[in-house]
This record gives C-alpha cells, sequence and structure tokens, in this order.
C-alpha cells in the first residue's frame, strides 16, 4: 500500500456554533482539556488521540466520523 | 499570555539568571577546587528552581488580581507530546555537548573544572532551547 497522508479536519467549530454557541472553554471543560488544545483542533494544527476524538464527539452526542473525518 | 507560556517563559528567565549567577561567581575557575565549583553549580542549580517556582506563583497572582479570576493549570494529551518534544530536544542537545566536552577535555587537555562546568552550563541551555521549542508549540 503506497504511503499516502492524509489531511484529517474536522467540524468542532462548526458543532460548537450549532450547540447554543458554545465557548471554546466550555468544550474543554466538558472533555476535560486545555482551551489552547480546543484552539489548536479547530485550526487543524493539532489531531487529537482517538480516545479524546470520542470524548468530543460525545460531547456532541455525535458519531465521531459527524465530527472527524478525511479530506480527500 | 497563557499559563503554560507564563511558566515556560518563567523556566527560560530562571535558566538564565541561573546562568548569569554561576558565570559571576567562577570568575578564576583554573584555581578553584573541585568542592567550591561543585558548591557553586549546586547552588545555581538550586536557584533555578527556585526561581522558576517563585515566578509562576508571582505570575499567577499577578494573573490573577488582573483578570479577577483563578487559571487552572490543565495538563491534556497535548501538553504531555509537547513536553516529549521538548525533553527529546534537550537530551540530545545536552547529549551531543557532553561528547563535545569530553572531546575537547582530551584533545586540549583541559582542567576537569572546565568539564565540570561546561557540561553544568549545557544543561542550561539544554533547557532553555527546549523551553523554546515549548513556547513554538503553544503559540
Amino acid at each position: 500500500m503506497a504511503k499516502k497522508k492524509i489531511n484529517i479536519e474536522n467540524s468542532v467549530r462548526r458543532l460548537r456554533f450549532d450547540n447554543d454557541e458554545m465557548t471554546q472553554q466550555e468544550l474543554a471543560d466538558l472533555v476535560s482539556i486545555s482551551r489552547q488544545t480546543v484552539v489548536a483542533i479547530e485550526k487543524y494544527k493539532y489531531t487529537p488521540s482517538l480516545d479524546l476524538a470520542f470524548k468530543i464527539a460525545l460531547a456532541f452526542d455525535m458519531d465521531i466520523q459527524e465530527v472527524f473525518y478525511i479530506n480527500q | 499570555m497563557n499559563i503554560k507560556l507564563r511558566n515556560t517563559l518563567g523556566e527560560i528567565i530562571s535558566a538564565a539568571i541561573a546562568i548569569i549567577w554561576v558565570y559571576s561567581k567562577l570568575d578564576a575557575a583554573a584555581n578553584m577546587s573541585i568542592v567550591l565549583i561543585s558548591q557553586v553549580l549546586v547552588q545555581g542549580i538550586g536557584i533555578s528552581i527556585l526561581a522558576s517556582i517563585l515566578f509562576a506563583i508571582v505570575m499567577s497572582i499577578f494573573s490573577s488580581i488582573i483578570t479577577g479570576s483563578y487559571e487552572k493549570n490543565i495538563v491534556d494529551e497535548r501538553d504531555t507530546m509537547i513536553e516529549l518534544y521538548a525533553m527529546r530536544l534537550s537530551s540530545v542537545i545536552f547529549g551531543i555537548s557532553i561528547v563535545i566536552i569530553l572531546a575537547l577535555l582530551g584533545w586540549f587537555n583541559l582542567n576537569i573544572n572546565f568539564g565540570i562546568i561546561a557540561i553544568t552550563l549545557a544543561g542550561f541551555f539544554a533547557s532553555i532551547a527546549s523551553n523554546f521549542l515549548k513556547i513554538y508549540f503553544y503559540k
């Protein structure tokens, strides 16, 4: 299988606004991470671990693939 | 400026203070006994640790007064990853420094005092470099 770089993107920012304009700090508190980490995830500067990705998806009451996806 | 950046900056300033303090106390290192040099170096390390703790406390108090709220220092998986990167850089710099210092000691037949001082200072510089890497990731 050829090595291919995958770009994992997310819709955390949009989902926050869809959830009563949840602040970054509120999301951070919900999943026990720092606000800076939420900022990094939203800017695609940091890809969270599977564990954290699931926690974020659960915070929005959604499936993980609805929050995190591969940009082809 | 968030708590992580403040603490990292505090560590850089503390290491710089320790380097200056050690440098000012070791004026004629070649003539100093190994005991005296060791005392100065240990004091320098102690000053660095104490200064970073004091800096963190003072900045935390100032921040709480200015913002009116207490900022918790939450350590998550990204912090752990950044810490690992910084530690790796620090050990690479320190390891290379030790090899270079030992080579120079043997090559130029230098006094062992210089070796001990250089290795301690290399530790401080490695710490400063790793803290700058942390700032790069946190920014």
